[in-house]
């Protein structure tokens, strides 16, 4: 019969203080633990030098974040194992320099760059657009599974990844201010955070830098075509993300219906583009500035009429919210006001 | 081509028929029958159940075509008739008809001209005349503009009636008229059709399963057994109860009334 | 010839023929009347605010040839004459179709729940869409889309249209059985035609990847493919029909009494069935092919004015025609206004309580109920 132990009223105090040296140890390491929707880190339009560029800071494990669904997180160690079931998170932890710790990707490899590939070539993978291959993923002894929001990535497949004792971050960036956030996370996550603090910087310089070239300059109302279905237009929705980078590319956004992202052809009439930008144009050969300018009603259009219809063949970093965003960005700037990019 | 009487209206020679069933074998029902029907005659066909006697009105108006012998309608065989100039001249009235919910009787009765019609939207004049006419002589003129929904069993025979005349047919077909008539409309429904055949010239063939009353009806009764003819003849000769015995399997006994009229009584077995 | 006619004392009157025709011509005159305000209206309105009187103005100039001056602006007139006119032209012709051949099936099929797909020209059309949206994604280098060039109209409409009316041979020619078509044998074969089709179209779906959101776009039906060369296609194929089809109202009344009793009426039951069933599908697959599969019209339609007017179809196919014409494009304004939703959504929406509602409150009356 082992004696009692004594009440721990000696310990407690010592255990307290501990705590709570530890909580602000950990507090302080993660500056930005909440990145969601309101992140301090926005970039404003007005030039803010690349700071945090020379901290070297270090992720503490275990190490709790919140992800862009409010959900909250734990890492018990610094991850080696990562799943990715987005291309997007693909191109962030490929450019942080993790591309070697990847152990299963989503199947949709197309528009990756070429150096990812052929770092992705040995790696299986563990989705599809159907849904998440659960056992590939436990098969692949994953410890951090890097998932897309909105359900892109089912939230069933995620309770499931969650209750198999995986952690999952859900990512879903809605602005550059948010995309600069997500990497910032990932960056914590795989204690990466220098890489990432130098990939943001240098993404906000760019951004200034396209800003600038594009000040002043008339905004000429610009229609993006997403796609175009059996007579339904699909376009940059009302206050989306696509519709922000147009602006900030120098251009008057034409946007369509926020929940449906289309917008009836009378309207695209009425509001009279001056420019149309066709991002299918990128996967449908068929789709030629010709082609548009035969369709019954696209005639009448200004853009059609001055033959400022230009296919987009960098849709996909238009509308991949990763690092190359900014790529896409200086892309549509350059479309906008060819003559700012010469 | 075997010569044809020309003062018969329809006509069946030694005519075979009958239904396959979906295992592929035959079932014959009509063997070998003979029978001719001259304009302006009228015969009631009786016979037990099963022994064909829907069967032969389907043959004669060329809805079942017999595996053997020769059907012929005013002289032509009845394959050589067209379809819609056949039922300008020969019209049923079925055992069950379904009337369609939401028309009225006038529309219903309407249906029968359609062998005749020709307006494609309208009705013509003439049309109109012989709905109205067989709405007359089938003692249903004023049911007119009824939903024959709201039809009494009575009521209803009697459209059906108007309906066949509507089609203005020299040969009337007419499967068990007075089947679900009480006693006083089955009267009724005969003596109008006598005195249609009359007025109209009609040739009528009328399929009764009351000896009696088909015997008082028509001055010419066919006995169908088993597929052949038992009798065809004038029913005080041709009705005797040995026949009714064998081709029914019933006793009964021939009685006269004081006014000399002659019925078959049945003979209950003792018991 | 009968021997001797008699006439009755009382004067003949007209029975049959004329209070009917006479409300005929009031319910049509009344429908077409209704169909000219919807055009109008629907031409004239539409999340882009156009002036009705420049409306009119557009309409009469392009349409009539009235030298009226140009007071309005092109994007208006393009507006108007290249965009909404063709759409809801588009959609009078579809609706009318679709509510006629509705009608037609419900009588030929005896059966208050047919509708023009019933016997597999949605699931045909659906699988022919289908296979025109996936096979260039699959296989770009044919080019198959400019083949179809010359019709007015796309690969994937060729092929809904092709679908449907093959489908529809198809199952007609399973279910004849020793030179015959019964109803139920027929409905029975089509319904599960239908089920093979459709999980075909379920399979091409889970393969096609990004072209989901196209295929579910043409499978809710919707007018936002509508083109003058789309009309050209579909309409003579229409019009054909229409015409065929209204010219054979006796046939269809008298094919309610059933088979044997229309035979003895001199009816051709089983060619005139056949020949019912690929007018109807005709109709059909045109419809479908410029417009996906629309559903609710060709079922309620023809129910509503069943109940209202009654079953004789000397009425009930026109009227088909002219109040299904001016109920999708009522249904296609709304589904404009609404923002651009598929019209077949606002049909579902509207349609089906709406027929509810008139079900409960008066005495059913369909196709083949009896009077019994």
């Amino acid at each position: 019969m082992a004696p009692r132990l004594r009440a721990p009223s000696t310990f407690a105090p010592a255990l307290l203080a501990l705590a709570l040296l530890l909580a602000a140890c950990s507090q302080a390491a993660s500056p930005s633990a909440e990145p969601s929707a309101t992140s301090a880190t926005s970039a404003p339009p007005s030039a803010a030098p690349s700071a945090a560029a020379s901290v070297e800071t270090a992720t503490a494990y275990p190490l709790t974040l919140t992800d862009d669904a409010g959900r909250s997180v734990t890492l018990e160690a610094d991850p080696e194992r990562i799943v990715s079931l987005a291309p997007s998170n693909t191109e962030i932890v490929c450019a942080l320099g993790a591309c070697d710790q990847l152990v299963g990707v989503n199947d949709f490899r197309d528009g990756l760059p070429d150096d990812v590939l052929a770092e992705l070539e040995d790696v299986p993978d563990v989705a599809s657009f159907t849904g998440v291959d659960a056992e590939a993923v436990v098969a692949a002894d994953a410890d951090l599974v890097l998932a897309a929001g909105n359900e892109l990535t089912s939230s069933a497949d995620i309770a499931t990844l969650t209750d198999l004792g995986l952690p999952v971050i859900v990512l879903y960036p809605e602005s550059l201010a948010e995309v600069y956030a997500d990497i910032e996370l990932i960056g914590e996550a795989i204690d990466a955070q220098q890489d990432a603090a130098e990939l943001v910087a240098g993404m906000q310089d760019r951004v200034v830098a396209v800003e600038a070239a594009v000040a002043d300059r008339p905004r000429p109302r610009t229609f993006y075509e997403v796609g175009l279905f059996e007579g339904v237009i699909y376009t940059a929705g009302e206050d989306s993300f696509l519709a922000a980078l147009i602006t900030t590319g120098g251009g008057d956004p034409i946007t369509g219906d926020p929940l449906s992202t289309s917008i009836q052809l009378e309207e695209l009439v009425a509001a009279d583009p001056e420019l149309i930008l066709l991002g299918d144009a990128a996967y449908d050969p068929t789709i030629t500035p010709e082609s548009v300018a035969a369709r019954p009603g696209w005639g009448e259009m200004t853009a059609v009429a001055e033959g400022r219809v230009l296919a987009m063949p960098e849709d996909v970093l238009i509308t991949r919210p990763g690092p190359r965003i900014v790529d896409g960005l200086e892309a549509l700037a350059a479309a906008i006001h060819p003559d700012a990019f010469a | 081509m075997t010569a044809v009487r020309t003062d018969t209206l329809a006509d069946l020679t030694d005519v075979h028929a009958g239904y396959s069933l979906p295992s592929g074998d035959e079932r014959p029902v009509l063997r070998g029958i003979s029978l001719a029907m001259a304009p302006g005659e009228l015969t009631a066909l009786v016979g037990p159940n099963g022994s064909g006697k829907t069967t032969l009105l389907r043959v004669l108006t060329g809805a079942l075509r017999p595996w053997r012998g020769a059907v012929s309608f005013d002289g032509r065989p009845i394959d050589a008739w067209r379809r819609d100039a056949l039922a300008r001249r020969v019209a049923v009235l079925p055992q069950h008809l379904e009337l369609p919910a939401g028309f009225r009787v006038a529309e219903l009765v309407e249906m029968g001209r359609t062998p005749h019609a020709t307006s494609l939207f309208g009705s013509t004049a003439e049309d109109e005349a012989a709905v109205t006419r067989a709405l007359a002589d089938a003692d249903a003129l004023e049911l007119a503009h009824r939903p024959a929904d709201e039809l009494s069993g009575g009521e209803r025979q009697r459209v059906l009636v108007a309906m066949a005349l509507a089609q203005e047919p020299q040969l009337l077909l007419l499967d068990e008229p007075t089947l679900h008539l009480d006693l006083a409309h089955q009267v009724s429904l005969l003596t109008a059709i006598r005195r249609l055949r009359a007025r109209r010239g009609l040739t009528v063939l009328a399929v009764l399963h009351d000896l009696n009353l088909a015997a008082a009806f028509a001055p010419r009764i066919a006995v169908l057994h088993e597929g052949a003819l038992a009798a065809d003849g004038d029913p005080a000769r041709v009705l005797t109860p040995a026949l009714v015995e064998r081709v029914f399997g019933v006793r009964v006994a021939e009685a006269h009334a004081a006014d000399g009229s002659r019925h078959l009584a049945l003979r209950f077995p003792a018991g | 010839m009968s021997a001797e006619a008699s006439r009755p004392a009382v004067a003949v009157r007209p029975l049959a023929g004329g209070a009917s025709l006479t409300r005929t011509a009031l319910v049509l005159g009344g429908g077409t009347a209704l169909l000219g305000s919807v055009l109008v209206l629907a031409v004239g309105l539409g999340s882009v605010g156009v002036e009705p009187l420049d409306t009119l103005a557009i309409l009469g100039r392009r349409l009539l040839g009235l030298p009226l001056a140009e007071t309005w602006s092109p994007v208006a007139e393009t507006i108007v004459f290249d965009l909404r006119l063709p759409r809801v032209l588009t959609a009078m012709l579809v609706g009318g179709g679709l509510a006629l051949s509705g009608a037609v099936f419900q009588a030929l099929l005896r059966n208050p729940l047919a509708d023009p797909y019933i016997i597999g020209t949605s699931a045909g059309a659906s699988l022919g869409a289908v296979v025109g949206i996936v096979l260039p994604l699959l296989l770009p280098a044919l080019a198959l889309g400019a083949g179809t060039a010359w019709l007015g109209i796309g690969l994937v409409q060729v092929l809904a249209f092709a679908g449907g009316l093959g489908t529809v041979l198809v199952v007609y020619a399973v279910a004849r059985t020793n030179g015959r078509v019964p109803v139920v044998t027929l409905l029975l074969t089509g319904y599960a035609v239908s089920a093979v089709l459709a999980a075909l179209v379920a399979l091409l779906m889970w393969v096609s990847g990004r072209a989901l959101a196209a295929i579910f776009g043409w499978l809710m039906g919707s007018l936002a493919n509508a083109s003058w060369p789309g009309l050209g296609f579909a309409m003579p194929l229409l019009a054909v029909s229409f015409v065929l089809l209204l010219v054979r109202w006796r046939r269809l009344n008298v094919l309610l009494l059933g088979d044997a009793p229309a035979a003895a009426l001199g009816v051709d039951v089983e060619r005139e069935k056949l020949r019912l069933t690929v007018l109807a599908t005709l109709a059909t697959s045109a419809a479908v092919a410029i417009s996906g599969t629309i559903g609710f019209v060709g079922l309620v339609v023809p129910h509503l004015l069943r109940l209202a007017f009654g079953p004789d179809h000397r009425l009930l196919l026109p009227a088909s025609l002219v109040f299904g014409a001016s109920l999708l494009a009522l249904a296609d304004l709304g589904a404009r206004l609404a923002g651009g939703l598929p019209v077949g959504i606002v049909t579902a929406l509207v349609g089906v309580p709406f027929f509810l509602y008139l079900l409960r409150r008066s005495r059913a009356i369909s196709p083949g109920a009896t009077a019994t």
